[in-house]
């Protein structure tokens, strides 16, 4: 498991996110998931799609039970109210005011920034309110039906997702930075923030892939079911 | 942004094609690679619209009627440097050539012509584009945009492609963070 976290130290916070601290030692994955009571199949699931791109099996994610994917998808949710949101509001407050005062771009990103920050502070409380507690009571109600019968319809409507506003907003706040900045700024804070700008981005991806291809599709299966 | 580039590779080796698409997808993306092993299967293909052409000596000069013409948009593989004395003057990798050489000379076959593909990357908005952007952001319907620029909506939204490749930039919002920025619109005519 170690091993795993050097190459690639992004995976910390997914890791916590599953309730593991490091110290990990030399035990193996097993170990650990054994220690923590953990579901190892999922969990090297999420981290194999968490850092390769082009593999997600969605077949695979979808026999996982729902409960265990909103209780992931809860705990990015989190992750990003908590560590991430904050962590680029303080290197963007410092980005603006250690960079020219006059410069009135820098502002205006403050301000765009805001405006990206509620759009997904509402989500994130729509999902806690309402999405995800009814996803839950659809799979409760469902308790009784055999688990593989459940997921037989679940070919449709994959590749139907639209854009997603999150990542589109994003995704504009990095390329106004990179491609529209203009006067006098903090080149080191800058970078900071881009950069933390580009993890929560490719964190919110991930979030989404599952998101719409798993979670999505799943709760429209059982929602058939429940007719 | 920079168009695909389209390439055609005509080569009956299917390591070397192979080979030579990996390094092309590796190195020069975006590209876009349609593989044929012989001439036969690309004019079959019907498509005449590559930018670049890879071949070998024997098929360029059996095809020299259609390789002379786009001879500056043509990679030669040939097997060793001096055989390709018989060839006219071409572009060519020598395919024992080490790796670093032949990326070299790719290198120079894609400046070679670069401004034919990246001359429409025109950064600044046209007088029309930034109308529609002005509307745009000023929360505007594609409809009552093609409707108060007496435009048919059809070009309203090739207009909102365009603002999109050129700015990079989707959303709304991000819209109009730009249009405030440049001074395109004033941030008291609209509330953020």
């Amino acid at each position: 498991m170690s091993e795993v976290v050097e190459e690639h130290p992004s995976l910390i916070p997914v890791i916590n996110r599953f309730g593991i601290h490091l110290g990990l030692g030399d035990k193996s994955v097993k170990a650990i998931c054994e220690e923590y009571r953990l579901d190892c199949d999922f969990l090297l699931t999420v981290i194999n799609t968490f850092l390769n791109e082009e593999y997600f099996p969605e077949k695979k994610l979808q026999t996982f039970h729902t409960s265990q994917i909103i209780d992931y998808l809860t705990k990015t949710n989190q992750y990003y109210q908590r560590y991430q949101i904050p962590n680029i509001e303080r290197h963007l407050g410092s980005f603006i005011s250690m960079s020219t005062p006059g410069n009135n771009t820098l502002n205006l990103i403050g301000k765009f920034f805001s405006s990206f920050k509620e759009e997904l502070t509402s989500r994130i409380e729509k999902d806690d309110r309402s999405w995800f507690p009814y996803c839950l009571s659809l799979s409760e109600k469902l308790k009784g039906y055999p688990s593989s019968g459940q997921f037989e319809a679940l070919h449709l409507g994959t590749e139907q997702r639209l854009e997603d506003p999150i990542e589109a907003l994003l995704a504009d706040l990095k390329s106004i930075m990179i491609k529209h900045l203009s006067g006098d700024y903090n080149e080191n804070l800058c970078y900071a923030v881009i950069f933390a700008i580009s993890s929560l981005e490719k964190d919110i991806k991930q979030h989404n892939r599952i998101r719409y291809r798993i979670l999505t599709p799943m709760v429209s299966a059982m929602e058939k079911l429940c007719i | 942004m920079h168009r695909n580039k389209q390439i055609a590779i005509i080569l009956p080796d299917t390591l070397q094609s192979i080979g030579l698409q990996s390094m092309l997808a590796d190195y020069f993306p975006p590209v876009e690679i349609s593989r044929y092993s012989t001439f036969e299967a690309l004019s079959t293909s019907g498509n005449d619209t590559f930018d670049y052409y890879f071949t070998n000596a024997s098929l360029f000069v059996l095809y020299a009627d259609f390789f002379l013409p786009r001879r500056s948009k043509t990679m030669v593989l040939i097997d060793n440097p001096e055989g390709g004395n018989g060839l006219p003057a071409t572009n060519h990798i020598p395919v024992k050539a080490s790796q670093e050489v032949i990326i070299e000379q790719l290198e120079q076959l894609f400046t070679g012509d670069g401004n034919g593909i990246s001359s429409e990357n025109n950064k600044e908005l046209s007088t029309r584009e930034t109308d529609v952007l002005q509307l745009i952001v000023k929360g505007s319907t594609n409809k009552e945009i093609a409707d108060k620029l007496n435009i048919s909506l059809n070009t309203v939204l090739s207009h909102r492609k365009n603002i999109t490749t050129k700015l990079g930039i989707k959303t709304v919002s991000g819209l109009t963070f730009y249009a405030i920025m440049n001074g395109i619109i004033s941030g008291d005519d609209i509330e953020l």
